[in-house]
């Protein structure tokens, strides 16, 4: 494959290194954005499952513009994995699971709660579509308790979902807690990728609710209000986010844009920091281990 | 075939049980239970609701069995009784499924009515079978999310070994709260744990492409099924070894070995110190997803919805190698006979006879040559040993029949034509000898001299000599390779060939021709098998094998069916129609000289299968022996697509005998499958073609009853057109293949880069997009338009011209009126027109009149402008439509419905006056799926069909009245087809319809219509 065939395959890939976003998914954020204006008067801003920092990076350029004092607007980025330094953004290397996260977020905000919370954690896909959605829908859930813990009432939770087999289940679970959940494509989001993202606005959670780290929340059952298979099935009000006009992320786009004279190739701007795949791939620059 | 037709399920393979003749199979929601001896599917039991099969798990007595997955488990009473000799069981149903709260990675039997689960959040839940009752749930400290466990029954407590995401693995007993100790070293997830406590041995395999074995670093003298002995004991990583070259997903550890299975498809044996003992490739590249053992068989389950048996005796015993020692002088070309004795061609200007048997050379014969240059060729019976040198002495000799073997010499001659360059038998009687200036001179025996046949011109080309060289059965024809890829047609009587086949193989020319049943098949050094139609003396290409080693010699059996050849410096024998290497050897590659041979042998009371080669290396004699039986692997279900099929299209006979599948999917394939139930239900890929990328979609026209053009296209902006023909050869069905058109927009790599390096060529700025979907529309007598919507927002019009004799395929222009990808096609008649559909990523819909506006003498008006419109236009979807159907219901009115990404149906009446909208009334339902709404199909009785990656078949009807437009749920099922891309209608009558699903995999079942 040459050097550009990859810009050429994916138009926002290319944008996001143009811009210098650290992935594609930047975009994503920023179309959620155009459409519920989720930033509105935001100061305190959570990202979980951050790494490489792509949202954090458009969470601090979006953020400051909500306060006239740049240290009013407080962006704490969590992630299992070590993420390369971003200004602005206060890192905490850990697990969304653990209550000593959620009290670090706290912490960070001096004891006040934050506004919104944002995950686009995905898991490790392994190729079997039920495991995948079952362990994205859990990493979800873990995503909202941590929430349940750090969030305001009335704050929003935006987190990217799996639209498989039994999503319906999660749909009804949050709807527990917010007022108003919709799922969203942003117009970046490729049109068949299984990925969406639910936008959960006013956090209302159920009268008596304790938020508690001690039980992962598990997911729902098939019920009568949501059937296995049937007319009932608890499905939320669908949007696409982005600009009509914005690009299109399965749309084959030639190097040159329209109004563009010039093309030049960029490095991605963060390489994946120590994947697991690095041992072999060290043990086997110089040998062939297919043999 | 009797109708109606039968559930069929073909999708990953999640779980497998290997019970001595019997093997269980959790394919989707469903067991299936396979004898083993017959190859025959016993029974299928529905175990599970909406959920994949991920485990079976046999009691100690084997009188009841846990299937497990996801979130559930039922129980099965096993029956076991006796056909004939043989132990069979039966799977009885007796409780569930049972829905936990939370997905279960491992399941054990505790008691004989009680068992204990881990699910995925380190929780081990016991439950009682009996009163279906969650007796107690002991939550580990550690919470995280587990990718795998393993649970092991102690005297005294039960086991836990988690798989974290965090690259550990925490072991634990139920009852303690403290774990006991963690296995710390994989950099990745850990996909799977598999531990023998009697060996005290345990198996991890990681996302970080390693396996790890543990064992204890201390000693414990308590036995290691106690508690004591766990929480004394310390275990740590004695190997950490590397044999995938992707994930490894699954391990076995059987009484003296550890099985690994990978993404990448390769099964790896261990021994228990690490060391690989064989690597065996055997889900077509797809991932391997499930494994068991016992003392015989491996079974293992794949992402290519096969299931699979391997000998065990593959790991230890990989066939007999041998030096064979005899006095030999310097070797130089060797070659098996009839009798499979060895004929030995040493640089002392001698022919040496090495008889097998008594394992020593018995003749030498001396040659009387003047050249060291030297050309050795066997018939093809291998009964005669052709042997000359440049100068043109010629010796043919020939191996006795009957008796003590022998080599009786039968011609010594010198040939008076100059240099001699080549020289190939040709079938038995014929030798085809090339000389200086292209001069070709057949040969044939005359008492022990020569005569001449016939003689032909080669062509001029660089190194003008033959590689191969064929005959057909009557001897009147003749087809010779040369050294630049070409293959010549020669008939007697004409010196010049009568047909010419340009590149048919790479540089090195086709290494063998055969020619029988009206038909030519080459093999080459590109690593393909190639075959042409040779019908009424006219050449059509057919089809093309690729194969996945490069250098492909010949054919080992006369069914053209097991193939040899090499791949770099191993020697591969590869069967064609289960698609599988069934011996590889190391031998150093394919330009030494070597020999291999097929035969029947028997072993005791039964036949087997032999492959013996034999080869030159260090002027050393080699010979190494494979029993195919003890090496070869089986499929007991067939596979299929690897990858997510994106496009089916099927195809039922008119006598509903047999079911043809006609499938392109992600794995770049695109394959004709056959379905009948003759002998048990099967399925197979009878035809498998190849594409440069994924391949989007399939689209049939028929022309013949059992005749169809078939196009296909997708990434690369590749298009590619054969005519299939469904035949009944001797009540076998097959498949026929004529390739057409492989067209690439922009040309292909050598095409565009000439022989420029990827160094000296510039930057392309123009990307090369995908084809998304595509249109025949039949426009004369074998004349057709085809249209195909590309990812560049520009739909492409292509005129197609086929006859029996010519085909011509050229671009007819380019339509640029979208702004986005367009995503989606469909053609109907309206008014007696062809009306096209065309769909984007943003939700549009527009109509194109394809009959009076876009056909050919039309088109050339169109080329390269703008000005095309449609004659309708409107937006329905939110964002991206994935799925379209339409049909006319009057002279001015039509129906269309669209799916899309926005998980709605919009379904759409509009009236046309003149082909101008004159009325429109539209419903829109977003609550049928919840997801992708990805297939759509109008049935009669105002029914829709549709379906979604959420795996759901919806059945709605729509109604059209005073109030407008609606359309209300009938009914819904679920499919266990996950990624579901489409739903094609099979068959369809007025209480029920028997349609496909495809995603990956595919599951063809029954819809019932409402009374």
């Amino acid at each position: 494959m040459g050097k550009t065939s990859k810009d050429k395959r994916d138009i926002y890939y290319r944008l996001a290194k143009e811009e210098g976003w650290r992935a594609r998914s930047a975009f994503k954020l920023l179309q959620i954005n155009e459409e519920y204006n989720i930033f509105d008067g935001v100061l305190r801003a959570v990202d979980l499952c951050a790494a490489p920092g792509s949202w954090s990076q458009v969470l601090t350029k979006k953020l400051r513009q909500n306060s006239e004092a740049e240290d009013d607007v407080k962006i704490v980025a969590v992630d299992l994995q070590a993420m390369a330094p971003l200004p602005g953004v206060k890192q905490i290397q850990g697990d969304i699971t653990k209550l000593s996260t959620a009290n670090e977020i706290i912490k960070e905000f001096e004891g006040l709660k934050a506004d919104l919370v944002v995950c686009d954690g995905a898991p490790d896909v392994t190729g079997l579509h039920d495991i995948d959605e079952y362990v994205q829908s859990q990493l979800l859930l873990a995503a909202l308790n941590i929430t349940t813990h750090v969030l305001k009432n009335g704050g929003v939770f935006v987190a990217k979902i799996f639209r498989g087999k039994d999503v319906t289940l999660l749909y009804s679970q949050l709807k527990q807690f917010f007022s108003f959940v919709t799922v969203s494509k942003p117009r970046s989001s490729r049109n068949s990728s299984i990925e969406a993202f639910v936008v959960c606005q006013n956090y209302q959670p159920p009268d008596g609710y304790v938020p508690t780290m001690a039980n992962p929340l598990l997911d729902h059952k098939y019920c009568d209000f949501n059937e296995f298979t049937g007319p009932n099935r608890f499905i939320v009000p669908f949007n696409a986010c982005g600009d009509l006009s914005a690009y299109d992320s399965d749309t084959s786009y030639s190097l040159l844009l329209e109004g563009q004279t010039t093309y030049e190739y960029r490095e991605p701007v963060q390489a994946p920091i120590n994947p697991p795949y690095k041992e072999i791939l060290d043990k086997t620059k110089n040998i062939d281990i297919r043999k | 075939m009797s109708v109606p037709i039968p559930h069929i399920i073909k999708t990953d393979i999640t779980a497998v049980k290997l019970f001595g003749n019997i093997v269980l199979a959790g394919i989707g929601s469903w067991a299936h239970v396979y004898d083993l001896v017959s190859n025959k599917l016993l029974q299928t039991v529905h175990a599970l609701r909406g959920q994949k099969i991920y485990g079976f798990i046999p009691s100690k007595d084997e009188r009841n069995i846990i299937i497990f997955g996801g979130k559930q488990f039922s129980i099965a009473s096993i029956d076991w009784s006796f056909d004939g000799d043989r132990k069979v069981l039966r799977l009885n149903p007796r409780v569930g499924p049972i829905i936990c709260d939370d997905w279960l990675h491992a399941v054990v039997w505790t008691k004989e009515e009680e068992i204990a689960a881990l699910t995925a959040h380190n929780v081990v839940q016991v439950w009682n079978t009996s009163q279906e009752r969650l007796i107690t749930s002991s939550h580990s400290k550690d919470n995280s999310i587990l990718y795998s466990g393993c649970l092991v029954p102690l005297d005294d407590d039960v086991l836990v070994l988690a798989g974290t995401v965090f690259t550990d693995v925490i072991i634990h007993a139920c009852s303690e709260a403290e774990p006991l100790m963690s296995l710390k070293g994989h950099r990745g997830v850990i996909f799977s744990i598999s531990c023998d406590i009697q060996k005290q041995l345990i198996v991890t395999t990681s996302d970080d492409r390693s396996i790890r074995i543990w064992g204890p670093s201390t000693t414990v003298t308590t036995p290691a099924n106690t508690k004591e002995y766990w929480k004394t004991v310390a275990y740590d990583s004695k190997y950490e070894v590397y044999g995938h070259t992707a994930r490894v997903m699954r391990s076995y550890i059987t009484d003296d070995l550890i099985i690994s299975v990978g993404e990448d498809s390769v099964v790896c044996f261990w021994d228990f110190q690490g060391n690989i003992l064989k690597k065996n490739m055997a889900h077509q590249n797809g991932c391997i997803w499930s494994l068991d053992a016992d003392r015989n068989n491996l079974v293992t389950g794949g992402g290519d919805s096969s299931l699979v048996l391997h000998p065990l005796t593959v790991a230890k015993e990989y066939g007999e190698h041998e030096i064979l020692h005899a006095d030999v002088g310097n070797p130089k070309k060797i070659y098996f006979t009839t009798r499979r004795n060895i004929v030995i061609l040493n640089e002392r200007d001698e022919l040496q006879f090495y008889d097998v048997e008594l394992k020593s050379v018995t003749e030498t014969h001396k040659l009387a040559h003047e050249s060291t240059y030297k050309l050795m060729s066997l018939s093809s019976c291998k009964q005669f040993v052709a042997v000359a040198d440049m100068a043109g002495n010629l010796d043919v000799f020939a191996e006795t029949c009957k008796g003590e073997p022998t080599l009786r010499k039968l011609v010594n001659t010198k040939l008076k034509f100059g240099k001699i360059l080549s020289m190939h038998w040709a079938g038995n009687r014929h030798l085809v000898v090339c000389s200086d200036n292209g001069n070709i001179t057949v040969l044939a025996s005359k008492g022990n001299e020569v005569e001449t046949v016939t003689n032909f011109f080669l062509p001029q080309s660089k190194e003008r000599w033959l590689t191969a060289a064929g005959i057909d059965s009557k001897s009147r024809l003749f087809a010779v390779g040369d050294r630049c890829g070409n293959v010549h047609i020669y008939i007697i009587g004409k010196n010049n060939p009568v047909k010419t086949l340009n590149k048919v193989h790479g540089r090195y020319g086709p290494t063998s021709i055969t020619i029988k049943n009206n038909g030519i098949i080459t093999t080459g050094r590109d690593g393909t098998i190639k075959h042409f139609d040779l019908t009424n003396d006219t050449v059509k290409y057919m089809k093309s094998i690729d194969l996945n080693f490069e250098w492909v010699e010949k054919f080992l059996d006369k069914n053209e069916n097991i193939v040899c050849g090499f791949q770099e410096r191993v020697f591969v024998v590869y069967d064609i129609t289960n698609r599988s290497k069934l011996v590889e050897v190391p031998c150093g590659g394919g330009h030494r000289s070597w020999d291999a041979v097929r035969y029947i042998e028997q072993i005791q009371d039964n036949y087997d299968e032999f492959i013996k080669l034999i080869y030159l290396k260090n002027s050393e004699l080699h010979e190494s022996i494979f029993q195919l039986g003890k090496i070869v692997s089986r499929n007991i279900v067939n596979g299929s697509h690897t990858k997510e099929i994106n496009c089916l299209q099927s195809h039922l006979l008119e006598d509903k005998s047999a079911m043809y599948f006609i499938s392109g999917g992600e794995d770049t394939t695109l394959r004709i499958s056959i379905y009948n139930t003759e002998n048990g239900p099967s399925f197979h890929d009878s035809a498998i073609f190849k594409h440069l990328s994924s391949i989007r979609t399939v689209k049939t026209f028929n022309l013949d009853n059992n005749k169809i053009l078939l196009v296909s296209a997708g990434g690369r902006a590749q298009i590619c057109i054969k005519v299939i023909e469904f035949k009944d050869i001797e009540n076998k069905l097959t498949v026929e293949s004529e390739e057409l058109v492989d067209y690439q927009v922009k040309g292909t790599d050598k095409e565009r880069k000439g022989n420029q390096n990827w160094k000296s060529c510039g930057v392309d700025f123009d990307p090369e997009m995908r084809m998304m979907d595509i249109e025949v529309i039949k426009v004369d007598h074998g004349k057709f338009l085809i249209v195909a919507a590309c990812s560049d927002a520009i739909l492409r019009l292509y005129e197609f011209e086929y006859s029996d004799n010519k085909n011509s395929f050229k671009p007819a222009g380019e339509i640029k009126y979208h702004k986005t990808c367009i995503l989606k096609t469909k053609t109907f008649r309206f008014q007696d027109k062809d009306i096209l559909i065309t769909c984007t990523t943003r939700g549009q819909v527009a109509f194109w009149n394809v009959t009076d506006n876009l056909t050919s003498n039309k088109i050339e008006h169109h080329i390269n402008s703008n000005d095309a419109k449609p004659f309708y236009m409107t937006t329905t979807n939110k964002s991206g439509i994935n799925s379209i159907n339409a049909k006319e219901l009057s002279k001015e009115e039509v129906i269309f419905a669209t799916g899309g990404d926005d998980n709605a149906i919009h379904v759409n009446y509009i009236k046309f006056k003149e082909f101008k909208c004159v009325e429109k009334q539209g419903t829109k339902v977003d609550n049928f799926h919840c997801s992708e709404v990805t297939g759509l199909s109008f049935m009669d009785r105002n029914l829709i069909l549709s379906t979604s990656i959420d795996q759901r078949i919806t059945l709605s009807k729509y109604e059209i009245n005073d109030d407008g437009l609606t359309c209300n749920f009938v009914s819904q099922r679920y499919s266990d087809v996950p990624d579901i891309q489409g739903i094609d209608v099979i068959c369809e009558t007025s209480d029920n319809a028997t349609v496909c699903v495809f995603g990956k995999g595919l599951e063809v079942l029954n819809v019932d219509k409402p009374r």
